[in-house]
């Protein structure tokens, strides 16, 4: 362990005396217009000194992972019950395992690149927000797992850190990558340009100034963030796709190697100022179609008891306008439930 | 301590229709059919539930029980040593957010995540003890306080030779097996928040919020320094996620408190990374040892008699009612102002507390 308690021990204390006060929570720092104030919302998450990083761990996008299979449980809230009498045995047997070890490289990398304080988000739904494995995982990481947790994607991300990477980016649904999807989403953009799961995050990011330095994952995915981020990024292409289940998988071994490496370069450079924020222009129309699972009364209700004013454009589709990047993220959230059913 | 959904009566009921009804079950009582003979299987309907399914038996929660338990466990305290009486919890340990798969086997039966955090909790136990011995302390009394698997969750082969655990349930107290005026100090392991409260999987025994003792709101490691109090035994060092460290620094200013998580909802959270939780629990074990020895950590006592407030969980009502309402040796006083569920209690023993706290595991466990 490379730090020792009383660095850390601090921060902590005054994180204590601040959640022991029910936080009141700023107007941009709560759920939907109208939801009241989240006592989670705005919490923030103990740290060490030196250059932060938070890392996105997304099972669906990590190196050699084809099939749902190997990247959910089985045993998911709201899983067929027939699934739920056992889990899948390479989930279990292989791929926690082998996911835990892709973020402790990003995290040997980060630290060789000159960061000091870790913090991995578990954001894929597998085994309810909990397929990395803590007893694995890199012992100066605060590791973030659950659900639902404020801004899932990004929970607990906030100004004080340096940048933010994505370890198992997936191309957004409909395109010709592995296991595509965006959320719960068959389509969704902000002010007219299409964004993915890690472009929406960027957006939120971006408004704490919190850039995005590294995307792994596969071919297809890597190629679509560059379209959406124009300020750049390392990225890894860990997979290439052939089909939505198949791919042209490098050795893990080789994929750890590889975001090891790309970590490290995106910390040296983004400590250089080699990335900006991705920024938009306010205010965001943002506009989307839920997948057809999802039934238009069903997003309607699900908006409402959130707050959220949704205005329908078509077929699951709909619109909103907002002046805050993280009133999308609490729009997210709210769906996310209903999308793992 | 225990905090899972119950079973309804009824699925039960046609889990032991199944049971009966398969074709192992008929070759076990050798009627029926063989494995694979053809031919119809008689299905033997289930006994009646009777008292016998709804009640505990009188003879697991009496005083006297209390009293017995107590006096074994006193005989093993060596005298001239430095005795800790540990209780453990499960949803309070680094890692831990879900109560479906990691608190208990759940559904499938077989959670690999529960498996391995029954390691984390003997761990962290094992890093309270080892921390406890470095201050001083002498002999080490472990609590297994989690209802899964039948408060059997921490692993025998694996925990610090020189503990010696009380487990299995039915047992007299629930928490506090067993806690007498022998004991030095007091800790308490992976604990979780009070009902109610923004904590993950925050709850208080399978009641509906917390319980008060003298309109104080005590969560289960509020009830158990209660209990302890009684025997002079303080309360020195606890671990559970921020919003139970904001409830045990309230309450028990000299207790040493650490904390593993960070709550981000009732299921989700930061977590610390488990070897410095270790580390940490480790330190806070052998200053609370330290401090106890130098008379620094304070008792937190409350004036008698003690007025005990608390309503049952809605999902429990009708069969902890039952219990409640039959005569195990209390008269409890229903609370209609509080609520349909609530009831009062005056008592100027401690462990009568924790005996009701029984019943209401017995209304929610039944094992």
């Amino acid at each position: 362990m490379p730090m020792s308690f009383p660095r850390c021990t601090r921060p902590l204390l005054a994180l204590l005396i601040a959640s022991a006060v029910a936080l009141p929570g700023q107007a941009g720092e709560r759920g939907g217009p109208g939801t009241g104030p989240n006592v989670f919302q705005g919490k923030h998450l103990p740290f060490e000194n030196g250059f932060r990083v938070y890392i996105v761990s997304n099972m669906a996008g990590m190196g050699a992972a084809v099939d749902m299979k190997e990247v959910m449980a089985g045993t998911e809230a709201g899983a067929p019950a027939q699934t739920n009498t056992a889990s899948f045995a390479d989930y279990e047997g292989r791929f926690r395992s082998l996911l835990t070890q892709e973020a402790n490289a990003a995290v040997r990398g980060a630290r060789l690149g000159g960061a000091r304080s870790f913090v991995v988000g578990d954001a894929h739904p597998g085994n309810s927000f909990g397929n990395i494995l803590p007893w694995e995982l890199d012992s100066a990481v605060v590791l973030v797992r659950g659900f639902p947790r404020p801004i899932f994607m990004i929970s607990g991300l906030d100004s004080t850190f340096g940048t933010l990477m994505f370890d198992g980016a997936v191309a957004s649904a409909g395109s010709k990558g592995i296991l595509p999807h965006t959320f719960g989403f068959d389509a969704f953009s902000v002010n007219g340009k299409p964004l993915n799961e890690v472009a929406i995050s960027a957006l939120i990011a971006g408004e704490m100034r919190v850039s995005v330095s590294m995307v792994a994952g596969d071919d297809a995915a890597i190629e679509e963030t560059r379209a959406m981020l124009p300020n750049g990024f390392v990225g890894i292409i860990t997979k290439y796709a052939v089909g939505r289940q198949a791919g042209i998988t490098y050795s893990p071994v080789r994929v750890r190697q590889m975001i090891a490496a790309g970590a490290a370069e995106a910390v040296r450079r983004e400590k250089a100022g080699a990335f900006a924020p991705f920024k938009m222009d306010k205010p965001y129309r943002v506009e989307f179609t839920v997948q057809s699972s999802m039934s238009d009364d069903v997003v309607g209700q699900i908006a409402a008891m959130s707050g959220f004013t949704l205005e329908k454009t078509g077929l699951r589709s709909f619109r909103f306008t907002t002046e805050s990047a993280r009133q999308i993220g609490y729009l997210i959230d709210a769906m996310q439930p209903w999308v793992t059913r | 301590m225990n905090c899972h959904a119950r079973i309804p009566r009824a699925a039960l009921v046609a889990a032991t229709m199944l049971v009966l009804a398969s074709p192992l079950a008929a070759q076990g009582t050798g009627r029926g059919a063989a494995w694979g003979g053809g031919g119809a299987v008689p299905v033997t309907p289930p006994p009646p539930l009777g008292d016998a399914d709804t009640l505990p038996p009188d003879k697991y929660f009496g005083v006297t029980e209390n009293d017995l338990a107590r006096t074994k466990l006193e005989k093993l305290v060596k005298p001239g040593g430095f005795a800790v009486y540990i209780v453990t919890d499960m949803e309070g340990l680094a890692g831990v957010v879900n109560n479906g798969r990691e608190m208990s086997n759940g559904r499938s039966g077989n959670s690999p995540d529960h498996q391995r955090f029954r390691q984390e909790l003997t761990d962290e136990l094992n890093a309270a003890i080892a921390g406890a011995r470095r201050g001083g302390a002498t002999q080490f009394f472990v609590v297994e306080g989690h209802g899964a698997n039948n408060f059997r969750n921490v692993l025998v082969d694996k925990v610090d030779s020189a503990a010696m655990l009380l487990r299995g349930w039915p047992r007299p107290n629930v928490m506090e097996t067993g806690v007498n005026s022998r004991m030095n100090l007091m800790m308490v392991v992976g604990n979780h928040p009070n009902a109610g409260t923004p904590g993950i999987i925050a709850h208080s025994y399978a009641l509906g919020g917390p319980m008060t003792v003298n309109g104080m709101k005590l969560n289960e490691s509020g009830i158990s320094a209660f209990i302890g109090a009684e025997f002079g035994v303080p309360l020195g060092m606890v671990s559970g996620d921020d919003s139970y460290a904001a409830e045990m620094k309230e309450a028990f200013p000299s207790a040493e408190v650490v904390t593993v998580k960070i709550a981000l909802s009732g299921s989700g959270g930061a977590m610390m990374p488990l070897p410095r939780v270790h580390a940490q629990i480790k330190a806070a074990a052998t200053k609370a040892v330290q401090r106890a020895k130098a008379g620094q950590v304070k008792l937190v006592t409350f004036s008698k008699p003690y007025h005990v407030a608390w309503c049952i969980r809605n999902t429990f009502a009708q069969p902890v009612y039952e219990v409640m309402a039959k005569p195990q040796g209390f008269t409890l006083t229903p609370d209609t102002a509080a609520g349909p569920r609530c009831f009062t209690y005056d008592t100027n023993k401690a462990e009568d507390i924790g005996t009701i706290m029984n019943l209401v595991e017995w209304a929610a466990l039944k094992p």
